[in-house]
């Protein structure tokens, strides 16, 4: 019995040593190719779309699948080409309506593309990254809504970049005192985004579900609906019209020069 | 009595072929153990510069790189360079961080410095006079032969680490801090020790002198 166990542990150690010597001739082996955009950013597997924009956005996309964070829960897929030539326009359509000057105070500079975005298996639109100036969006999020969401993502930076500006207990007194959000983004079912014809406070479903999204969903409906629209949201529901001007205010404080 | 007995002809042309195999020999090794050997060493002082006050002259290992510093596009980054260049603190400081063909990195002053390199820390050490803000807005082309400032991650921890880089990188620019460029010697860049499997150098090449030209 001993003799067996002996023997075991041996071949234990042997395969042991024999990985451990595998391990050190691929370390050995494998060439260091400094990446400027992981460097920069630190998402693996992207490269440059294009980054000669006029507002100094820079655009990137998977070109394989990338998994990111500690616990390597945020997942991405390489998008069809030409479902990211179609959805690049769009996108950078939308996001030149922001200068160098706007995205410079915000921090945002590197717009990252990919399919099927989620984060603990969990799919979203978008994910925002301040520190690294970086927002990823997944291109074949719900079509109906894309051009809106985008402009969604985009206040999740601000509202990173600018925690103490926006104050939730202050927005919370907007609402009536018996309405309460989720404990989470995604604590709820509630997640519709087509725009209420009765808007009774809220854009959207959605924006039911926490303070920081419903903010967004409002800043998003700022800026896509037109003004005539907004004006008119804003003359029916006094909950919104305080909602508009608490974001437009909130945004006047970060740049002055910024208009709706 | 002994016969002296002559070589025939073919064992003198072995003889020859032996001698000339020895010297052909000999050359190549002096060849390949001179890396330096066809690089260039640029004399600054049969150079004209148009700024002479803003050229600085780094002594590496195969000789000299010529750089411009540029205060016009970041004051303060080339104050604090230009400081710590005329109190001679980056001499005998490693080039710690070099990817082949892409950028060397050198400059920590603390953690890199010959005769007490720290492997464990080298790259995050400090010069002592604290961090400076980053000069990112100024239109500033990183190509070839640039040199800017390292950073943490975060902007405005500018201290004394810098890099030059090997090749065109049109995303460094916004990010980094420029302080200028070179103008003679990346030959003798390119020829720093790097690694293949790290970018982390182990037994670095070290700066032997870095000076401003006047």
């Amino acid at each position: 019995m001993y003799h067996i166990l002996l023997n075991s542990n041996t071949i234990i150690i042997n395969s042991m040593s024999a990985l451990r010597l595998i391990l050190l001739v691929f370390i050995w082996i494998t060439p260091v190719y400094g990446n400027s955009i992981y460097n920069l950013i630190k998402i693996p597997n992207l490269e440059i779309y294009e980054i000669n924009t006029q507002n100094k956005l820079k655009y990137f996309y998977a070109a394989r699948p990338f998994r990111l964070g500690t616990q390597k829960n945020i997942v991405c897929s390489n998008p069809d080409k030409k479902d990211l030539e179609i959805k690049y326009k769009i996108i950078y359509k939308n996001l030149s309506r922001y200068s160098y000057d706007y995205l410079k105070i915000i921090n945002l500079k590197y717009i990252v593309m990919c399919e099927n975005l989620s984060i603990s298996e969990l799919y979203t639109a978008g994910i925002p990254d301040n520190i690294m100036k970086t927002l990823i969006l997944d291109i074949k999020f719900n079509e109906d809504y894309f051009e809106r969401v985008i402009h969604h993502e985009v206040f999740h930076i601000i509202y990173l970049q600018y925690k103490e500006i926006f104050n939730e207990e202050e927005w919370i007194k907007f609402n009536n005192s018996k309405f309460k959000y989720a404990e989470c983004s995604t604590c709820t079912k509630n997640i519709g985004l087509k725009k209420y014809e009765k808007t009774k406070g809220f854009f959207t479903e959605y924006s039911m579900s926490t303070a920081s999204e419903d903010m967004a969903e409002v800043y998003s409906h700022m800026i896509h609906l037109k003004k005539r629209e907004i004006d008119q949201i804003r003359k029916l529901d006094p909950i919104l019209n305080n909602k508009i001007s608490y974001i437009e205010s909130k945004i006047k404080q970060i740049d002055n020069s910024f208009t709706f | 009595m002994i016969k002296k007995i002559k070589a025939s002809i073919s064992e003198k042309i072995i003889l020859v072929h032996l001698i000339l195999l020895g010297i052909i020999t000999f050359g190549t090794y002096i060849v390949v153990s001179n890396e330096c050997l066809f690089i260039k060493n640029y004399k600054p002082k049969n150079i004209n510069f148009t700024n002479p006050n803003n050229i600085a002259i780094l002594n590496a290992p195969c000789g000299n790189v010529i750089i411009e510093l540029y205060p016009e596009i970041s004051p303060n980054g080339v104050k604090r360079f230009k400081n710590l260049i005329r109190a001679n603190a980056y001499e005998d400081v490693a080039f710690h961080r070099v990817i082949k063909n892409k950028l060397i990195q050198a400059g920590d002053l603390e953690f890199g410095k010959k005769g007490s390199l720290d492997y464990g820390k080298i790259g995050n050490g400090k010069s002592g006079m604290g961090t400076i803000k980053s000069e990112i807005y100024n239109k500033f082309t990183y190509v070839k032969g640039s040199v800017g400032l390292a950073r943490t991650f975060k902007n405005d921890t500018e201290d004394s680490q810098f890099f030059i880089i090997l090749q065109d990188e049109p995303l460094f620019e916004g990010e980094y801090t420029p302080v200028g460029k070179v103008l003679y010697g990346l030959e003798v860049l390119e020829k720093i020790k790097y690694q293949r499997n790290s970018e982390y150098i182990l037994r670095p090449d070290f700066i032997n002198s870095f000076k401003m030209l006047n």
